[in-house]
C-alpha cells in the first residue's frame, strides 16, 4: 500500500486510541491508577520521539532517557534559580534538550549501528553522572524539587494526553511531508539517498534534534507532575523500557510506541500486584518480537487484517 | 566545443596500487559514451570519483565548466549528475512510488509535479503495475528498472550508468535501451559502463577504453574495438 | 603531590585492575571479531558468573577450586545457548531484518540484558551476596603496592587464563579457525571451516571469560542483579580503544584504561573517575574509530 495511505491509517488509529484513552478517567477514578496512566502517557511521548529517530530514520540512539532527564533538569533548574513560570520552564527544558540533541546529532553523523549505540550510551551515562555529581547545583541523587503545577490527577492525565496528541500530530505532519520520505530513505539506504540528492547531514541532524526536543518536552512535563527531578530519569534501564515499548508496539509506525507504552506500563503495574515478573516478561517479549515479529504488535494486527500479497510474476 | 563534463589528470592510489592514472577526457553535451575495459581497469574507481564517492588524489573534474572535484554525491545530484550503481540500490521498505518521489522531492519538484513525473516514468519503464509494492518485494530486474527510473525524476545533465544491463532479462534490457535511445535523441548525455559489447556497439557512437588505470583508447566505438592495444588488454598478447 | 612511591602503587593497582578488565574485554573483542556485533548483554555474563560462584561456593559448600571453573562453565553454557537461539538472523539473512542486522543485534542483546537482570532480581532477589574469598590474607605486598589477598589470587588466575587464551588462539586448530573467520567469514567457510560452530565457540568462550571475571571479583564486588553494568561499559570502552576485533588491542587497552583510571582518580577527580573511559570512547569513535590496533572498515 502507498506510504501515504499507510501513514494516514496509522494516524487515524492513533487518534481513535487517544479518544478511547481520554474516556478512561470516566470509569477509573483511583488516584494510583490515574498516576499509572500519566506515566504511561509520559513514556508514550518518549517512545514516539525515539521512534522518529530509530524507527523512521534508522538511527539507534541509546540516549532517549538522558534527553528526558535534560529536559526535566532544564525546567527544574530554571524554576529553582530563576523562578520562571511553568510554561517558560517547559520551553526551556524542551529547548535545552533539542539544542544538545542538535550538537550530539552533528557529532555522531558518521557513526552507524553499534558505534552509534555505544556513543549515545556513553553520552547518556556521562550526562547522568554529571547530574548526579553536581551536588551543589542539582542536589545530586537527593533530587531537585520543583513547584507543582496542577493538583488534580485527572487534569494531569488530560494535560499529558494533550501533549501526546500534540506530539503525534507534529510527527504526522512531519512524516507526511517530504521530510518523511527523506528520513525513511536515509534509514533504508543512506548512499542511495545521497545519490538521489537528499541532504543527509541536514536531515539526520534534524531528526536527532527534533527527537531530543520531544524527549525533553516529555521530561520537562514530567518534572512538574512529579514535583521532583532526580538523575534516575536518565538511567539506562529507562531507555531499556522505551526501547522495549517501541519494539513490542511496532517500530516505524506512528501508533506502535503509543500502544507499546500503555500496554507495557499498565500491564507492568497490574502484574506488580499479582507477582511482579512483569519486567522479565517484557524483556522476553522484546527478544521474541525482535527475533520473530520485527513490525511489532501493530504489524501483526495489520497483517492479520489484510489479505496476503504475493510476489508479482 | 564546450564540454559538459571534463576530467583532467585524475589519479587515485590505494596504498601502492595505482587504480586510476592520469585520466583525462571531455564529454560534450548530448554524447552517449561507453566506458569499457577489463576487470580491474579502474572504471569503477573512476566512476566513483566522478560521482563523489571517492576523493581523487590528483586532478580536476568540471561539470558545465564549474569545478566539482570532491563534491558530495548529494551536491552533484543537485547539479544534475545522476549515478546508477552496479549493485542495485533502492529503498526496500518504501513502496515503488515513494522510491521515485524521494529523488523528485529532493531535487526540488513539488508534490504534484513529482507524482506526475513518477507516473510517467513508471509507465515508460513498464513497472506501473507494481507501484504500490514495497521495493524490497520486487524481482531483481524490476529493482534495476526502478533504480534506473530514479535517476530520471528530474532530467539530469549527465547520467552515469554502471553496468545497467548486468544480469537482467532481455525484455528489461530492451526497455532500458529504448529509454536511453529515446532520451539520447532528445539531447541527454550518458556515460555507460558495460561489459556487454553488443549493447555498447549498438548504443554508443564513442567509447573510452581503460586498462590498468590508464585510458588506452578514446575514439569511435568501432575504432576502439579494433585497436590492437584494446584487443590485447581483453584477450592477452597472443590474440592481438 | 605525586611521589615515586605513590605513582608505583597507582601503577600496580591500575595494571591489576586492567587485567580484570581484560577478561571481559577480550571476550567482547572475540565476539565482535567473529560476529561483527557488540554484545550489549556482556555485563550479564559477568553477573551470572558472580552468582554462580557465590551460590556454588557459599551455599553448596563446594571447594573454591571447583567453584571457579563451575562459574566459567555456567557463563560458557549461557553464551552458547544465546548464540544458538538468538544470533542466527545475523548470518541467515532472514528477510525481515536483512539490512538492519546491526540494529537487530543491538535490540536483541539489549533485551537479553534486561531479561537476565530482571530474571535474577526476581528469582534470587535484589540484594547483594557475599562470596568467600580465595585467599583470606587481607594485605599482601606486591612490589610497591599493598593489595588484598583476594586481588592477588584473582590477578594470578587471570594472568594464567589470558595466557592460555593467547596460546589457544595462536596454536590450536580452533584458535586458528577463530582468527580465520574473524578476518574473512566467507573465505574461511570456503576453506572448510564451520563458521557457525566458530561463532558458537566464541560466544561460549566470551561468556565463560566474563563469568570468570565476575566470579573472581565477587568477594570484592558482591553479586547483585546489576553488578554487570559497570564492567560492561568498561569493556565497551576498551574494545573500541583497542580496535574492534583486535585481541591484543583489547588487552593493551584494558591495561591502559586501568592505569588511566587509577591515576586519574587521584590526579584529576575521584568522583568522575568512571567518565574518563567514556570520554575516551567518544573521542576515539569520532577521530580514530579503528582504535589503536584495529582495521579501518571499507565503505560502499
Amino acid at each position: 500500500m502507498s506510504g501515504d495511505i499507510r501513514l494516514r491509517r496509522e494516524f487515524i488509529a492513533t487518534a481513535l486510541l487517544l479518544v478511547l484513552l481520554a474516556l478512561l478517567p470516566l470509569v477509573q477514578r483511583d488516584v494510583y491508577w490515574l498516576g499509572v496512566l500519566v506515566v504511561s502517557a509520559y513514556f508514550a511521548i518518549l517512545a514516539s520521539s525515539w521512534n522518529l529517530l530509530a524507527g523512521f530514520t534508522g538511527q539507534f540512539s541509546l540516549a532517549p532517557a538522558a534527553f528526558a532527564m535534560i529536559g526535566a533538569y532544564g525546567a527544574a533548574l530554571s524554576a529553582t534559580y530563576y523562578s520562571v513560570p511553568p510554561i517558560l520552564g517547559l520551553i526551556i527544558g524542551t529547548g535545552a534538550a533539542g539544542l544538545i540533541g542538535l550538537v550530539l546529532g552533528r557529532i555522531v553523523m558518521r557513526l552507524k549501528g553499534p558505534y552509534l549505540a555505544l556513543t549515545t550510551l556513553s553520552f547518556a551515562e556521562i550526562a547522568r553522572l554529571v547530574a548526579s555529581n553536581s551536588i551543589n547545583i542539582t542536589r545530586g541523587d537527593l533530587g531537585l524539587p520543583i513547584a507543582g503545577w496542577f493538583n488534580d490527577r485527572v487534569l494531569w492525565f488530560y494535560v499529558f494526553l494533550g501533549a501526546l496528541a500534540f506530539v503525534i500530530c507534529g510527527l504526522y505532519l512531519l512524516l507526511r511531508s517530504k521530510a518523511g520520505l527523506f528520513l525513511e530513505a536515509i534509514r533504508d539506504d543512506e548512499i542511495a539517498a545521497a545519490r538521489s540528492g537528499v541532504r543527509i547531514v541536514f536531515w539526520k541532524t534534524a531528526a536527532f534534534s527534533i527527537s531530543s526536543a520531544a524527549a525533553g518536552f516529555a521530561g520537562a512535563l514530567y518534572a512538574y507532575f512529579a514535583s521532583l527531578v532526580t538523575p534516575e530519569l536518565g538511567l539506562v534501564q529507562q531507555t531499556g523500557l522505551v526501547v522495549s515499548m517501541t519494539v513490542i508496539g511496532g517500530m516505524g509506525s506512528l501508533i506502535g510506541p503509543v500502544v507499546g507504552a500503555f500496554l507495557v506500563y499498565v500491564t507492568s503495574e497490574w502484574l506488580r500486584d499479582v507477582g511482579g515478573w512483569q519486567l522479565v516478561i517484557f524483556a522476553a517479549l522484546v527478544i521474541v518480537f525482535a527475533r520473530l515479529f520485527r513490525t511489532g504488535l501493530w504489524g501483526l494486527v495489520t497483517a492479520a487484517l489484510q489479505p496476503r500479497r504475493g510476489k508479482p510474476a | 566545443m564546450s564540454s559538459l563534463l571534463s576530467v583532467e589528470g585524475v589519479t587515485k592510489r590505494f596504498g601502492g596500487l595505482v587504480a586510476v592514472a592520469d585520466v583525462s577526457f571531455d564529454i560534450a553535451p548530448g554524447e552517449l559514451v561507453g566506458l569499457i575495459g577489463p576487470n580491474g581497469s579502474g572504471k569503477t574507481t573512476l566512476l566513483n570519483i566522478m560521482s563523489g564517492h571517492l576523493f581523487a588524489d590528483q586532478g580536476t573534474i568540471r561539470l558545465d565548466g564549474e569545478p566539482c572535484t570532491g563534491f558530495k554525491p548529494q551536491r552533484l545530484a543537485r547539479r544534475g549528475l545522476m549515478r546508477m550503481f552496479q549493485l542495485t540500490r533502492i529503498f526496500p521498505r518504501m513502496n515503488v512510488l515513494d522510491n521515485l518521489l524521494v529523488g523528485g522531492r529532493a531535487l526540488g519538484l513539488h508534490v504534484d509535479e513529482a507524482r506526475e513525473r513518477a507516473d510517467a516514468l513508471l509507465e515508460e519503464l513498464q513497472i506501473a503495475h507494481v507501484r504500490h509494492l514495497d521495493a524490497g518485494q520486487l524481482s531483481g530486474g524490476q529493482m534495476k528498472l526502478l533504480e534506473f527510473g530514479c535517476c530520471f525524476m528530474r532530467t539530469p545533465r549527465l547520467a552515469l550508468l554502471d553496468e545497467p544491463f548486468a544480469a537482467i532479462h532481455p525484455t528489461m534490457k530492451e526497455i532500458m535501451s529504448t529509454f536511453i535511445r529515446a532520451r539520447h535523441a532528445e539531447g541527454q548525455t550518458f556515460v555507460l559502463v558495460s561489459h556487454d559489447m553488443p549493447v555498447i556497439v549498438e548504443l554508443c557512437p564513442r567509447s573510452i577504453c581503460m586498462n590498468a588505470g590508464r585510458v588506452l583508447s578514446d575514439d569511435k566505438t568501432s575504432d576502439v574495438l579494433a585497436a590492437p592495444a584494446v584487443i590485447e588488454a581483453y584477450l592477452g598478447g597472443a590474440a592481438a | 603531590m605525586l611521589t615515586g612511591a605513590l605513582a608505583a602503587d597507582l601503577a600496580v593497582n591500575g595494571l591489576v585492575t586492567g587485567l580484570f578488565y581484560a577478561l571481559m574485554a577480550v571476550g567482547l573483542a572475540l565476539i565482535f571479531g567473529v560476529l561483527r556485533i557488540v554484545n550489549f548483554a556482556h555485563g550479564e555474563f559477568y553477573m551470572v558468573g558472580a552468582y554462580a560462584y557465590t551460590i556454588v561456593a557459599a551455599r553448596l559448600g563446594v571447594p573454591l577450586a571447583v567453584a571457579l571453573p563451575t562459574a566459567f562453565l555456567f557463563g560458557a553454557a549461557l553464551g552458547w545457548v544465546v548464540e544458538r537461539t538468538l544470533m542466527r538472523p545475523l548470518y541467515a539473512n532472514i528477510a525481515t531484518w536483512g539490512l538492519m542486522r546491526d540494529e537487530y543485534a543491538v535490540i536483541v542483546t539489549f533485551g537479553l540484558s534486561l531479561l537476565l537482570v530482571n530474571l535474577v532480581d526476581k528469582a534470587i532477589g535484589p540484594y547483594a551476596f557475599r562470596a568467600p574469598a580465595l585467599v583470606s590474607a587481607s594485605r599482601i605486598v606486591v612490589g610497591p603496592a599493598l593489595m588484598s589477598g583476594q586481588k592477588v589470587a584473582a590477578a594470578g588466575v587471570t594472568l594464567v587464563t589470558l595466557a592460555f587464551i593467547a596460546l589457544f588462539l595462536r596454536f590450536s586448530y580452533w584458535g586458528r579457525a577463530v582468527r580465520a573467520v574473524s578476518q574473512n567469514r566467507l573465505g574461511a567457510s570456503l576453506a572448510g571451516i564451520d563458521a557457525t560452530a566458530v561463532s558458537s565457540l566464541v560466544f561460549a568462550l566470551a561468556g565463560g571469560l566474563a563469568a570468570l571475571a565476575g566470579a573472581l571479583l565477587s568477594p570484592i564486588i558482591n553479586a547483585s542483579p546489576d553488578v554487570g553494568a559497570f564492567p560492561a561499559i568498561k569493556s565497551y570502552v576498551i574494545v573500541v580503544l583497542g580496535g574492534m576485533g583486535s585481541i591484543l588491542g583489547a588487552f593493551i587497552a584494558s591495561l591502559l584504561l586501568g592505569l588511566v583510571e587509577s591515576f586519574g582518580a587521584v590526579l584529576v577527580s575521584y568522583q568522575y573517575r568512571d567518565t574518563f573511559g567514556l570520554v575516551l570512547l567518544i573521542l576515539f569513535l569520532l577521530f580514530r574509530p579503528q582504535g589503536l590496533f584495529g582495521e579501518r572498515g571499507r565503505e560502499v
